[in-house]
Order: C-alpha cells, then sequence, then structure tokens
C-alpha cells in the first residue's frame, strides 16, 4: 500500500511537469490529448521573440549580479556570526534569518517606498538590490551551519605553521567552507531566476523571465509558454547540475595532482 | 639571558576583563628538557602556553624566544609550533600535505619538502600513510600526523596541549612511550600541558605546578613527590597522607607537632614555627610501616606511631593498599607483597610507624 503511495506522490510532484514538457513539443497548437506529434516550432518562435529573449538575458544577468553580491555579503555576515558566543550569536542568527518569514507582498511595497523616497528609479539595479534582500537570508541559513562548527583552531593551526591570516583563510578557511559557498550562490541564483512577486513592485521597464512569461499568458495561453517555461526549468536545473560538476571537478583534480605528488 | 634557557617568560600577567587568569609568571625552560605545566583546569596553564604560541596577547609581561623578544610577534613569526588538543588537522588535506603545510608556506622547494615529510612521516611510523585522507585515520595515528606537521618545522620548541585526552587509555600509554623516543630523537625542547599527574610523572623532566593563575612549585617529578612545598601539591602529585596538628616546640632540626593523640616529630622545614601554629603532615603511603600491635616495633626508637585498625585490603598483585583506621585519620598504606606471603587481615591491630624524615612539614 504505501510502496503505492510513494509512486503517486512521485506522479502527483512531476505530472506537471512531464506534462508541460510533453506539450512544448506538440506539433500542433492543441493543449489537450490527444497527443499529434512532434516538432520543434514553438521552441523555434520562443528563441525569436525578442520580448522572452531580452528577459532571459536580464533574468539571467539580474541572477549573476544578486549571487554575487549575496554570496560577498553572506559569506561575511556568517563568518562574522562564528566569531559571536552564546546569547548574542543566538539573537544575530534569528534577526538574519528572519526576513525569510516576510511576505513578499511586504517587502515588495517596502522597497517601492523607499525607492521611490531616495529617488531611484525602478531599473534592473532596483531589482537586484530587492533579490540581494530577498536571497541573503536564505543564503545565510544554508551556510550557517556548516561555518559555524568550522572549527576556528585550524585557522589557529595554520597560523602556527607560518600563515599569514589572509594565508589561512585562503589556503584552510576558503577551501573547507568554499564548497557549502559554492551551493548556497546557485541556491541564491535559482531563487533570483525564479522570483515573482517582489520583482513585479520593483522592475522597471526591463523585465525578468517569470514577469514575461506572467503577461504572456495573460493574453493568451499560447503553446509558446509551455517551451518558455521548459527551457526557464531547464536552465534552473542546468545551473544546479554545473555547480555541483564544479565542486566534484575541483576534487577530483585536487586528488590527482595529489596522488601524482607523491608517485614522483 | 642564560645560554641554555631556550624560552623566558618575565611577569607575564594575563586579563579576561576582569578576570585575571595569570599571576606575575616568571619561567626559565632549558634548552632540550620536557617541561611540563600541569594544573587542574583553570589553572591558566592552557593560556601560558597559548601565550607562548602567540595566540593570546599579554596583559603584562614579557616573552623571550632564543633571546629575541617576540612579546609582539603574531603566531606565525615565532619560532615554536603546536600540537592541538582535538589535533586540528586540515580536513581537506591529506597527511602528506597536512604535513608540508609548513615546509609550502617557507617555499622549500619540492624535491625537498618531499624528502624531508617522508622522513618525519617514518619518523613517527607512518611511512605509507602519505596519501590516506584525515577521515581515515585512528586517533592514535591522528595524533601521530599533528606531532609530524609540528616537527617538520623543526620548531625551537614544540607545544603539546593535552595531545592525549582525546585518546583512550591503553593508546595513552603507548603514545608516552612514543613522545619520550621522539624527543630523543629530535632533541627538541618539549613543553607540554596536562592535568594528568601520572602523564606528568612519566614524561617530565621537570614540572611546573599550577594553581589559580600562579606557580605552585617547579621541579624534577621526584623532588615534586618526594618533597611537596604545599598541601596542594602533596595531594596533587600522587596519593598521600595529610595530618592535621599543632607545633608543639620548634628546634632547628626537629619540630615536634601535636596530632592531638600525641606528639610526633617532623624535621623543620627552614622556617621557625610559633608554638600552636596550625600545620599538616604529608606522608606517602609507601612511607608508613606497618606492624602487628602485639609485634615489637622494627624501627628505631625515635620513629613516630599511631595505632589503629586495618579497616580495608586491596590486593594489587605486586602491590597490597591498605586502609588504617586511628584516631587522627584513617591512613593509606601502600605496602609490596611479600614473598612469604605474610598479609595484614581486615580488623587486624597494628601500629602505623614513620621514621621522622618519611614526613614533610606543611604551613596553611
Amino acid at each position: 500500500m504505501l510502496r503505492i503511495y510513494v509512486w503517486l506522490y512521485v506522479a502527483f510532484l512531476y505530472a506537471p511537469i512531464a506534462i508541460i514538457t510533453l506539450f512544448s513539443f506538440h506539433s500542433s497548437p492543441s493543449l489537450t490529448f490527444p497527443f499529434e506529434g512532434f516538432s520543434l516550432r514553438w521552441y523555434a518562435r520562443i528563441f525569436t521573440n525578442t520580448t522572452f529573449m531580452d528577459s532571459l538575458w536580464n533574468s539571467i544577468l539580474v541572477g549573476t549580479a544578486t549571487a554575487a553580491t549575496t554570496t560577498v555579503l553572506g559569506s561575511l555576515t556568517a563568518l562574522g556570526l562564528a566569531r559571536l558566543k552564546g546569547r548574542v550569536q543566538t539573537l544575530f542568527g534569528l534577526l538574519s534569518f528572519g526576513p525569510v518569514a516576510l511576505p513578499g507582498l511586504f517587502l515588495g511595497i517596502a522597497l517601492v517606498m523607499l525607492f521611490s523616497q531616495i529617488g531611484l528609479a525602478r531599473s534592473l539595479f532596483t531589482v537586484t538590490i530587492a533579490h540581494v534582500l530577498f536571497t541573503l537570508p536564505f543564503f545565510l541559513e544554508a551556510v550557517r551551519s556548516r561555518i559555524e562548527y568550522f572549527d576556528l583552531s585550524l585557522e589557529e593551526a595554520a597560523r602556527d605553521l607560518g600563515a599569514t591570516p589572509a594565508q589561512a583563510f585562503r589556503l584552510v578557511t576558503l577551501p573547507i567552507i568554499g564548497p557549502t559557498i559554492g551551493g548556497a550562490a546557485i541556491l541564491s541564483f535559482a531563487l533570483s531566476f525564479d522570483e515573482f512577486i517582489i520583482t513585479v513592485f520593483v522592475s522597471g521597464n526591463n523585465t525578468t523571465l517569470p514577469l514575461t512569461i506572467w503577461s504572456m499568458m495573460r493574453r493568451a495561453v499560447s503553446p509558446d509558454i509551455n517551451a518558455a517555461s521548459v527551457l526557464s526549468l531547464s536552465l534552473s536545473i542546468g545551473i544546479i547540475l554545473l555547480g555541483g560538476l564544479l565542486v566534484w571537478y575541483q576534487r577530483r583534480s585536487a586528488l590527482n595532482a595529489r596522488a601524482k605528488d607523491i608517485q614522483e | 639571558m642564560t645560554a641554555s634557557n631556550i624560552v623566558e617568560l618575565y611577569g607575564v600577567t594575563k586579563a579576561f576583563g576582569a578576570l585575571t587568569v595569570l599571576h606575575d609568571i616568571d619561567l626559565n625552560i632549558v634548552e632540550g628538557e620536557i617541561l611540563t605545566l600541569l594544573g587542574p583546569s583553570g589553572c591558566g596553564k592552557t593560556t601560558l602556553m597559548r601565550i607562548i604560541a602567540g595566540f593570546e596577547p599579554t596583559t603584562h609581561g614579557r616573552v623571550i624566544i632564543k633571546g629575541a623578544d617576540v612579546s609582539n610577534l603574531p603566531p606565525d613569526r615565532r619560532p615554536v609550533n603546536m600540537v592541538f588538543q582535538r589535533y586540528a588537522l586540515f580536513p581537506h588535506l591529506d597527511v602528506f600535505d597536512n604535513v608540508a603545510f609548513g615546509l609550502r608556506l617557507k617555499k622549500w622547494p619540492k624535491d625537498r619538502i618531499r624528502e624531508v615529510v617522508r622522513n618525519m612521516l617514518q619518523l613517527v611510523q607512518l611511512g605509507d600513510y602519505g596519501n590516506r585522507w584525515i577521515h581515515e585515520l585512528s586517533g592514535g595515528q591522528a595524533q601521530r600526523v599533528a606531532l609530524a606537521r609540528a616537527l617538520v618545522n623543526s620548531p625551537s620548541v614544540l607545544l603539546l596541549d593535552e595531545p592525549l585526552a582525546a585518546l583512550d587509555l591503553k593508546i595513552r600509554h603507548h603514545m608516552l612511550a612514543e613522545l619520550k623516543r621522539i624527543h630523543q630523537e629530535t632533541g627538541t625542547t618539549f613543553i607540554y600541558v596536562t592535568h594528568d599527574q601520572d602523564e606528568a610523572t612519566i614524561l617530565s623532566d621537570r614540572i611546573v605546578l599550577m594553581n589559580g593563575g600562579r606557580i605552585e612549585q617547579i621541579g624534577t617529578p621526584e623532588e615534586m613527590y618526594a618533597h611537596p612545598r604545599s598541601l596542594f601539591c602533596a595531594r596533587f602529585l600522587g596519593e598521600t597522607n595529610i595530618l592535621d596538628g599543632a607545633v608543639r616546640a620548634c628546634e632547628s632540626e626537629v619540630t615536634y607537632v601535636d596530632l592531638g593523640t600525641g606528639t610526633v616529630k617532623v624535621p623543620t622545614n627552614g622556617t621557625a614555627l610559633a608554638v600552636g601554629q596550625k600545620v599538616s603532615l604529608a606522608i606517602r603511603p609507601e612511607a608508613l610501616q606497618v606492624c602487628r600491635r602485639a609485634q615489637p616495633a622494627a624501627t628505631e626508637g625515635d620513629a613516630n606511631a599511631l595505632e589503629g585498625t586495618v579497616e580495608d585490603v586491596v590486593f594489587m598483585g605486586s602491590r597490597v593498599l591498605y586502609s588504617i583506621r586511628t584516631p587522627v585519620e584513617t591512613l593509606k598504606y601502600q605496602a609490596t607483597r611479600s614473598v612469604d606471603g605474610v598479609m595484614l587481615a581486615q580488623g587486624e591491630e597494628v601500629r602505623a610507624c614513620w621514621r621522622p624524615e618519611a614526613a614533610v612539614l606543611l604551613t596553611h
């Protein structure tokens, strides 16, 4: 019984994805069964759709900028948190994670008001600021446990063996927490790439991919949307795989270098 | 500076806020010796070691290593290396890279590093472990890697912070012997921090006994054991019987102490004591001589004696431990097993005797 339940559960999770993917290759504009054959025509249309391509590029741009900014700010915060002690650490930990519970609606409105107060025109720049704000708590939560349990005596050992503070960080701290930070950076990109509610409030004339798909939907439910969604999904998955691959490759090359060093 | 002193501490004081953990420590460490900083937790021994390593700045005082004042130098610029309590091995590097870490920072040529690291791994008997990952090592092996990683830099002083605390008893004794061997082979000065008096007595050339941020006594393990200068020292190192009493008379050689049940003699400890002053006698369990009360005393006429009853007998193979209840105190008495197999039995009436010089007179 329970085994069947698990199968149903997986089917429930993945059926929408499977159906969208299937119909993105449909040769007819019909969005209902029966399925009449394969074609790439919707993809061809999407790739020539400049609105779509521009917003895709915008999303990649914003996602990258967000991930980079969040990684720098978040890593420094996490490293700082690890050096605080006791109740102060708990307090600041909660404060930095708190915004996860904020409704996007609230954050969106608050930011729009702030931007208009300081006279900052809405653009991809304001979108990036908003996304950094949105992704930071998630980033911190993803890296916190790893960094909190980072044994500070490892840094001391490096210093003891002759490393300057910068060398200790580069040769010991970074390689140990690096993969965790890389993973969290990719998470930030994925979150930014998907973000909708806050972006609705803070974006200007240039919009991101989710907003474009949304406005395409409002005009008419066309098969283009299937192709667009599948494309955006593949991009998200691709980024995550790329991240995993990078970490794996780094490990392997380090291993090989070491093996060679010993054999020589 | 004396030529043979490799580390000199002058008036080292350390305060964390309002809490002073080290008070005005003066200490010289002789080149080539194993010096143990011994004391209960919170006595300041670890802080003192971290000050020598450069991880903690002193509040007052100077640290001299090899004649140079290093008080204001960071750890990476001091000629000392440390073995950390939980080893602090780098988990992202294998054994070889861990040991090579210091030499690579010094930009040694590659082939030279390879040779020196290999020899060092050989010294700690991990010759074939170069490409093992840290998480694949047992506690004892990790300990050896930590030793090799520090020693490969040929430090003037090797600092060891409770290095055996995380190991189980069997490996601990083996590692103690290993540490002694490595010390002999390298000739490096060791400063060893521990709260374990057994480790300290087995390993050390000299022990620095610390208590409450101060040095209680410095000496060889034997001196410390035979001539404790304070109650704290007498109690911390080995088993001891403490008898409280008051001075009845104090002569230049002999002091007479009233234990309440009678007067005993003890060598005067240097200072003249006032009549009536509260004092204690420390007597090691193996310094007592105990015989059945019916028998005549085996010792000379001026021996001190307390009469009592055997309360408990613990047979430990070569040794027998007795508890003897006397009107003053229950005495611990340790005898070597006699070949004829004569043992005192529980409940026997006995007389515990000791020669005056077997006891140490301690003031409060």
